[in-house]
């Protein structure tokens, strides 16, 4: 997928110019955050619960080397032929070996981050397969030819009338009229059953792997990719290197937490745990399965700054929760991940002088850092991204300039005390007959989208003075 | 590529893994605090359970005996197809109901096109988040979940256990006396999808229904203290 990152800005200003997606991203902006709370309410505590898995993904992480070799061996005991792979392109090439191996033509996909994150879809259709993604989100934006805008929902930008025009020029509907959602919904179902009867390879995400036993964790509400992992002849399982959790019991915990922050639910329609190809007596399943895990800057992110991020659980509560991404939406970020986590793994998984525009995209109003499950510092990550994309001169010189200037400033007491002293008293009289100014100057990018306030008279910290002075009034 | 790709992979996560032995990491692992559960929406296991089901958007039953269990299936059939037949794995349970005292047509094995309906019986179910367990084989094919229009699944409330800790403890159990299923699926409510401006739609690519039958000695007003706690 081409990254747009730092175009962001552009991005932006383009998403803001479609009234229909911004009601839509306003609605869910509203509702979304309402249905999360009332099912963390829900579960009793929260805090004890996020502590909980905070610590186990620590101890996941602190010995992965450990929890990863238990995993293969346990997944190669299942049955499972193990991949490795260091990179996007690695992982693709394994995956369209293994489809070539079997001559397979046709493939579904349920729905899975890391191989967007690796373009598997394009480097498997180059390659002359037919690739199909049957979550109903997925299928739509891949009809589409666009890509997702939400982790969890990703064709959220769309609305039922595109999706109905979609399937009127995509599927032969003949004189049904496909009325409302759930006729719509039918027909991808029908649409979609074909394929899954007749695909040769299945490819699924996984959300967890176990170490103590070797199954992988799949969570779904369409059933669609329980679908992809029982029907096909071959099983791919595309997942990365950091989803390992020690016991069966810590993704039970972790399940308390997910589908509560993604949907507000307790528990999502299907989770289910494979552990390989089908056994002696069993009437269906695949005969062969394959696990690919997937590196690609995670080994690093493990001994840098940002390690935390590797906690993630992938669940979208803080692109539900971030006002920057309900104003503009996934699309704006330009690659895989959106809203705050992705603004913190783009620059990770890429690099900060392609995306340096992202950590910026953020007002640090903290939500996100609030209802995250993981507990991630977010906010302090993006800020430290910041500050690393003024360390490495990636910031327009002028910016970096007016910071040095303003540090400089604030470090001098009686200088800023002096400078605001002389500029708040001057700006309250310009402005006290309109109560704020239209047009300022150095605040053109302020002023340009907004009135600028008039100040109070006095400053802080004569006002603060004079306060000290007369305790009792 | 692989092999390759695996030592590089590995020698990164050793230099940032933490190291100690097995046994030590083992300990540090016990160590840690476990996850509380939500407190149960009822007192009593099986109301709690009947409860979280509807909450999912399951319907729901109970039958006292293996009579009233068929009963209770045929019923629903003549609800929604007014017919008799259904699909079931090869489970011996289900093998030893009395079908032809109610009249239904059952066909063992795994699901074909065009069959509408299919029964399953849980390995166990979980109170906390009314959900069912099956484990994939002859008994429970997973098509049999993943492909009819309406799921029946009957919960012996011997098998109901209160928290997914529970679950997992009979689950290792049964995996150490008949080793690892290929699939252990946990199911909890009918197939569902909001992808289209967050609208809930059922049966995206599975059941649209599903509905529970508990057996066993149940209270008599438990279907309706059910109701009555959700609406």
């Amino acid at each position: 997928m081409e990254q747009r990152s730092n175009t962001f800005l552009d991005n932006a200003s383009e998403a803001l110019k479609n009234t229909g997606q911004a009601k839509r991203r306003d609605s869910m902006a509203r509702l979304t955050p309402l249905l999360r709370s009332a099912a963390i309410e829900d579960a009793g505590d929260f805090e004890s619960l996020r502590q909980q898995m905070k610590q186990v993904r620590q101890h996941s992480l602190d010995n992965l080397a450990h929890y990863l070799t238990q995993f293969e061996q346990e997944a190669v005991h299942n049955g499972n032929r193990m991949h490795f792979a260091r990179d996007a392109e690695e992982l693709n090439s394994i995956v369209l070996d293994i489809c070539q191996q079997h001559d397979a033509r046709r493939v579904v996909k349920g729905k899975s981050m890391v191989t967007e994150e690796t373009g598997l879809n394009s480097f498997l259709q180059r390659a002359g397969l037919d690739v199909m993604e049957t979550d109903l989100g997925e299928y739509i934006i891949q009809q589409a030819v666009e890509t997702p805008s939400h982790i969890v929902t990703p064709a959220l930008h769309k609305s039922a009338e595109e999706v109905r025009e979609l399937f009127k020029d995509k599927h032969d509907l003949g004189p049904r009229a496909l009325e409302d959602t759930t006729d719509m919904v039918a027909e991808a179902r029908q649409v979609l059953r074909e394929h899954f009867l007749k695909a040769e390879v299945g490819i699924i995400g996984a959300n967890a792997l176990i170490a103590e036993n070797g199954y992988s964790m799949l969570v779904t509400n369409e059933g669609n990719g329980d679908l992809c992992a029982n029907l096909p002849k071959t099983l791919i399982v595309c997942t990365t290197i950091d989803r390992i959790l020690p016991r069966a019991e810590d993704a039970t915990a972790m399940l308390r937490l997910l589908a509560r922050s993604a949907t507000g639910q307790s528990q999502t329609a299907y989770t289910s745990f494979y552990s390989g190809p089908s056994r002696d007596g069993d009437v269906d399943g695949p005969q062969e399965t394959h696990i690919v895990l997937l590196d690609n800057a995670r080994s690093e992110m493990l001994t840098g700054d940002y390690r935390e991020m590797l906690e993630c659980i992938r669940c979208g509560a803080c692109l539900n929760h971030c006002p920057i991404f309900a104003s503009v939406g996934g699309h704006a970020y330009g690659w895989v991940y959106p809203g705050p986590m992705g603004s913190v793994l783009t620059p990770l998984l890429t690099s900060l002088e392609q995306s340096n525009a992202l950590p910026n995209a953020c007002t640090s109003c903290g939500r996100c850092a609030e209802v995250c499950p993981a507990d991630i510092p977010l906010p302090d990550l993006l800020r430290d991204l910041r500050h690393e994309e003024t360390l490495e001169k990636l910031s327009p010189s002028r910016w970096r300039l007016g910071l040095k200037l303003h540090a400089w400033v604030s470090q001098q007491p009686w200088l800023y005390r002096a400078l605001t002293a002389t500029i708040i008293p001057l700006l309250h009289l310009m402005g006290r007959r309109r109560g704020s100014f239209t047009r300022l100057p150095f605040a053109s990018g302020w002023t340009n989208e907004r009135n600028f306030p008039a100040p109070q008279k006095k400053t802080f910290m004569q006002l603060y003075k004079a306060g000290m002075k007369k305790p009792n009034e | 590529m692989s092999e390759s790709a695996r030592s590089e992979i590995f020698a990164k996560l050793r230099t940032a893994s933490r190291g100690g032995s097995a046994e030590a990491i083992d300990r540090e692992r016990q160590c840690l605090q476990s996850a509380p559960a939500p407190m149960p929406p009822a007192t009593e296991v099986c109301e709690a359970f009947l409860i979280n089901v509807l909450k999912n958007r399951g319907s729901i039953d109970c039958a006292a005996g293996r009579g009233e269990t068929v009963k209770a299936v045929a019923q629903y059939l003549y609800q929604y197809f007014r017919s008799h037949r259904l699909v079931a794995g090869n489970d011996p349970r289900l093998a030893a109901m009395p079908w032809r005292d109610a009249g239904v047509l059952p066909r063992f094995g795994g699901i074909e096109t065009g069959e509408p309906v299919a029964l399953s019986f849980a390995h166990l179910a979980v109170a906390e988040t009314g959900a069912i367990v099956t484990y994939t084989g002859k008994a429970n094919p997973a098509a049999n979940n993943l492909l009819p229009e309406h799921q029946i699944v009957l919960v012996d409330r011997n098998d109901l256990v209160a928290t997914q800790e529970q679950a997992w403890t009979r689950i290792n159990q049964d995996m150490e006396k008949r080793g690892r299923p290929r699939g252990i699926n946990f199911i909890a409510g009918p197939s569902s999808t909001a992808d289209i401006e967050g609208q809930l739609v059922y049966g995206a690519h599975g059941p649209s229904s599903w509905h529970i039958i508990l057996l066993g000695d149940t209270p008599a007003d438990i279907l309706a203290r059910a109701h009555s706690a959700v609406t």
